[in-house]
């Protein structure tokens, strides 16, 4: 009986071993073929070392397909512990071949990691050398680096990468997202301490290359540019000079000026002459994202006289002037308890609207302003566009600074009417002037025009909103008109141009604080007056000696027309 | 009387050999030592300059092993039955010594002690279970209907206790110590024909275990080993440290996948499980050969212990029975352990894999263990199959 009862128990036993084998058995089965993706994800990722592979950034042309920002062969080197053979030997060269000190080296090189990198953006005949040495553990990646074939054309425009290929500035940093590419990837299956398994091999994911972006700049007309706004700074011993050119009818920029440029190339060198000795770093980023700034875009200023196209705009558009109403200008108005002097102190005397535009007679604008009143100037202000940032494609631009409406009285209202007491960026000026000569169009100013995969040749072509009729037709064609009058007769002699016919409006306004003897002398100017094709805007900061818009900045954009309306191939009117 | 010598030779001619069971044990010990040698030979070439450093010392223990065996398989087992109490204490004494300075130390703890001039570590624990088996398999007999009493029962189970605690205490080693315990406990499961006190014990052991596992991981207890039951629940918690080699070989587990990725293929052997040779050694066979070549081993163990049930079942006597049952609880608590260890389904603790793991004086002991169930299998009388 006994021998049966434990034989019946053995049984048993078998039968509760075979069940706990089931047991781990279904666990098996849920961790290798339910879990399995998971833990093979897991265990690959940390079996494999990344090395990643720059992906070339688009190239940046311009509307001729002249390349601006292009991409250079540059080597990353770096180090992997685990094979280098020599340390003391590597430290040594390396830091000879990479002008590094000797400890940044020896750090690197001793410290226990998968990968370390010593340097990126080698120069690849540097590179190459290292390479030559074929000491175990040094590893050259070869990948891109940003190049600007013309160093400072048009660098605020254009912005520069840091040591990643990220846009730092300009269109660098707005189109980032078409012109970085997305990154390969080398990945090679290591052991627990770093070393390659060889028969696993390696696995490239290809980096994808960037997208090229076309603007509308103009190679040539921004160097003239550039030279034109460098020497109007040496003879004017101006603090900056900046120049825009513009196609009014859709808001493409042609040039974008602001001297001094610095070099896309070296963007981060301290211009001479700035005292580096005892900076800290933040004081050195200061300095250098002065040089950096775009004042076209990123400052604001008082426009001053060449806003008055402004005023002249609403008040046509309104009805409350017309071409023909006659004024006086005694040399001043009194606004409520305000004497305001109009800068001929002696007054324009009689005058019709047309030629208290060519006078810049501030009392007109001011009695033009008066007669809309602050609710219907404010609309006007809305309706052109004033209040709301341009849109251009570059980052960092300025908000206008104005009234707030219930803080505006008819002093107020009368200031702003000549341009002045209120902040808009250059940008903002001149495209509102190109949208109410251009037919009463909004445009955006812009410099992006198309982005093309370098690799499918598929375009995309970026569109920008136009508002239309924020004037009248009958308004922009009275304006351009009356801005033709302004140049062929009147304030704004200097800028004719022989055989074209051109509009435009001087301004000549004192910097804050009134008193300073600092002035901002601009001009306006388009070509041909009775279809503009281009607009243009030079503005002197702070000249020495003469500081009359009609006097220094006429002439720099009567030069900038002079070559480029045949360039452009703008007809002369008497051969047309 | 004609008949009777017919008979006797009979059983000279017709004495039972259990191949198949044979077959099993060579084919785990030639999988084993692949394994190993699959497992081990990257970071013995890094640390020994030779990847079959380890293989060549498993081939070493196991050829020891298997003359053993055959040596112990050729002599009836009835002749051990004399030294269960000088086997209890060479045990008890044997386990003393790692605390002398022939104690070996690796990895913290002192489990192993040098035979002086062989160069050759012995684990007193593998010798104390198959000392266990032989002293428990005598007082089955001993005890005879004394075994069904409350009295007898305790003294099977208290008995090995010493030993056990020994082990726990001198060696730091739990896990063997739980495996004596557990032989025990099932060796007295079959001994005696009551069936209600196992049930109810075994029902109150599942429950105070998991309300102490529930306590420990809500941390109303903390103990020393409560941070294991965190890494247990939640490996990736702890991924550095306690949880570290746990879900090591859960990666491993789980990228192997249904078919694996092939013999020698593995990553995880690549020094990120420690050690993979030893008690972790499943996981690499689960990513070399995944699933199916795991179900392929368990179905070998189930194979082995149906063997050696079905010896137990014929053994000629009741001690002949204790002892293969003995064997059959060594081998199979051990090999369910680690894979529930392996697989994460129990909380970590380090048990080897029999005749496949690492490790010199397990594959000895236990082919003397097989040694003796062989001997067990020769005295089945054909007839009575």
């Amino acid at each position: 009986m006994n021998k049966h009862a434990h034989r019946k128990k053995i049984t048993i036993t078998f039968f509760l071993f075979v069940l706990m084998f089931l047991v781990v058995l279904v666990r098996l089965v849920y961790l290798m073929v339910w879990r399995s993706d998971y833990y093979s994800q897991k265990a690959t990722q940390l079996h494999e070392r990344e090395r990643n592979i720059k992906a070339a950034r688009g190239r940046i042309l311009d509307r001729n397909g002249t390349v601006l920002a292009d991409n250079k062969t540059v080597c990353t080197v770096s180090v992997i512990y685990n094979q280098i053979e020599e340390p003391e030997t590597v430290i040594e060269m390396l830091s000879r071949e990479l002008e590094l000190s000797r400890e940044f080296v020896e750090k690197r090189v001793k410290k226990y990691s998968s990968m370390e990198r010593i340097k990126s953006n080698v120069e690849k005949e540097t590179g190459d050398r290292i390479r030559e040495y074929d000491m175990a553990g040094v590893k050259v990646d070869e990948d891109y680096k940003r190049y600007y074939p013309y160093d400072t054309l048009a660098s605020k425009v254009l912005g520069f990468t840091g040591g990643d290929n990220q846009g730092i500035l300009g269109l660098e940093v707005k189109y980032e997202e078409y012109l970085k590419g997305v990154p390969g990837q080398i990945l090679t299956m290591t052991d627990a301490k770093g070393v390659e398994v060889e028969r696993e091999g390696e696995r490239r994911l290809e980096p994808i290359a960037g997208k090229d972006l076309y603007i509308s700049l103009d190679r040539n007309i921004q160097a003239y540019s550039e030279q034109l706004a460098r020497q109007a700074m040496a003879t004017k011993e101006a603090d900056g000079v900046s120049i825009i050119a513009m196609n009014p009818q859709n808001g493409e920029i042609y040039a974008m000026v602001n001297v001094p440029e610095f070099n896309l190339n070296d963007p981060f060198l301290l211009p001479e002459g700035i005292e580096t000795e005892g900076l800290t770093e933040q004081q050195k980023q200061d300095v250098l994202n002065g040089i950096w700034r775009n004042g076209c875009i990123n400052d604001t200023y008082e426009p001053g006289s060449t806003f008055k196209i402004i005023t002249a705009a609403a008040g046509l558009e309104e009805g409350v002037v017309t071409p023909s109403s006659s004024f006086s200008c005694p040399g001043f108005i009194i606004v409520d308890d305000r004497k305001i002097r109009c800068h001929k102190t002696t007054g324009h005397g009689a005058e019709d609207f047309v030629h208290a535009t060519m006078n810049s007679c501030n009392p007109v604008f001011i009695t033009v302003g008066l007669r809309l009143g602050v609710d219907k100037y404010y609309q006007y202000f809305e309706q052109l566009g004033l209040k709301q940032k341009t849109g251009i494609d570059l980052p960092g631009e300025a908000a206008t600074i104005m009234h707030k409406k219930e803080n505006m009285g008819n002093v107020e209202l009368a200031t702003v009417s000549f341009g002045q007491s209120f902040q808009i960026t250059p940008i903002q000026l001149l495209t509102t002037a190109a949208s109410i000569i251009n037919g009463g169009n909004r445009i955006t100013p812009h410099f992006g025009v198309k982005v093309v995969d370098s690799g499918d040749g598929t375009e995309t072509i970026l569109e920008y909103p136009v508002q239309t009729g924020i004037v009248s037709a009958e308004t922009s064609a009275l304006m351009r008109e009356i801005l033709e009058k302004v140049v062929s007769e009147g304030g704004g002699k200097n800028g004719q141009v022989e055989g074209y016919r051109i509009g435009g409006k001087t301004a000549t306004s004192q910097t804050l604080p009134r008193g300073s003897g600092k002035y901002i002398s601009s001009f306006v100017g388009f070509a041909p007056a009775d279809d503009p094709q281009i607009i243009a805007i030079a503005i002197i900061r702070h000249p020495k000696g003469v500081y009359y818009g009609g006097q220094i900045a006429a002439p720099v954009i009567r030069q900038l027309f002079e070559n480029i309306l045949p360039y452009l191939g703008i007809k002369e009117y008497n051969q047309e | 009387m004609a008949t009777s010598v017919k008979r006797r030779r009979k059983e000279q001619t017709e004495y039972f050999f259990d191949y198949s069971l044979l077959f099993v044990v060579l084919f785990l010990l030639g999988f084993g030592l692949i394994m190993i040698y699959s497992a081990s030979s990257y970071c013995a070439t890094e640390d020994f300059g030779d990847p079959a450093h380890y293989l060549k010392k498993q081939l070493v223990a196991s050829i020891l092993g298997l003359i053993a065996m055959i040596f112990v398989a050729n002599i009836p087992y009835h002749f051990w039955k004399m030294f269960y109490g000088v086997g209890y204490i060479v045990a008890a004494i044997l386990i003393c010594l790692v605390k002398t300075p022939l104690g070996v130390k690796s990895h913290g703890a002192t489990r192993w002690i040098g035979i002086p001039g062989t160069g050759f570590n012995l684990q007193p624990a593998e010798v104390a279970k198959i000392c266990v088996i032989l002293f428990l398999s005598v007082m089955v007999c001993k005890l005879g209907k004394k075994i069904k009493t409350w009295g007898g029962f305790f003294f099977m189970v208290l008995s090995p206790l010493p030993i056990a605690g020994l082990i726990y205490v001198l060696t730091k080693n739990l896990s063997s110590a739980l495996i004596i315990m557990g032989i025990a406990v099932l060796m007295v499961f079959v001994a005696s024909p009551d069936y209600k006190k196992f049930i109810v014990m075994g029902t109150a052991v599942v429950a105070i275990g998991s309300i102490a596992v529930y306590l420990m991981a809500t941390g109303v207890i903390t103990s020393f080993r409560s941070d294991r039951i965190t890494a247990w629940l939640n490996p990736e918690s702890d991924a550095q440290d306690k949880g570290f080699q746990t879900l090591q070989a859960l990666y491993a587990i789980g990228s192997g996948g249904v078919w694996g990725k092939g013999l020698g293929q593995s990553m995880q052997k690549l020094s990120f499980i420690p050690e993979s040779q030893n008690d972790m050694i499943f996981s690499i066979i689960c990513e070399e050969l995944g699933l199916f070549g795991a179900i392929a081993i368990m179905l070998m163990f189930i194979l082995l212990i149906w063997r050696m049930t079905v010896i137990a079942n014929n053994a000629p006597d009741l001690f002949g029975a204790m002892l293969v049952v003995g064997v059959i609880g060594h081998i199979a608590i051990q090999a369910v352990l680690n894979v529930a260890v392996v697989t994460n389904t129990i909380p970590n603790t380090g048990i080897s894999l029999p005749f496949i793991s690492y490790g010199g004086s397990s594959v000895i002991f236990l082919l003397i263990e097989i040694g003796l169930v062989l001997s067990v299998a020769k005295r089945i009388q054909l007839k009575e199959m």
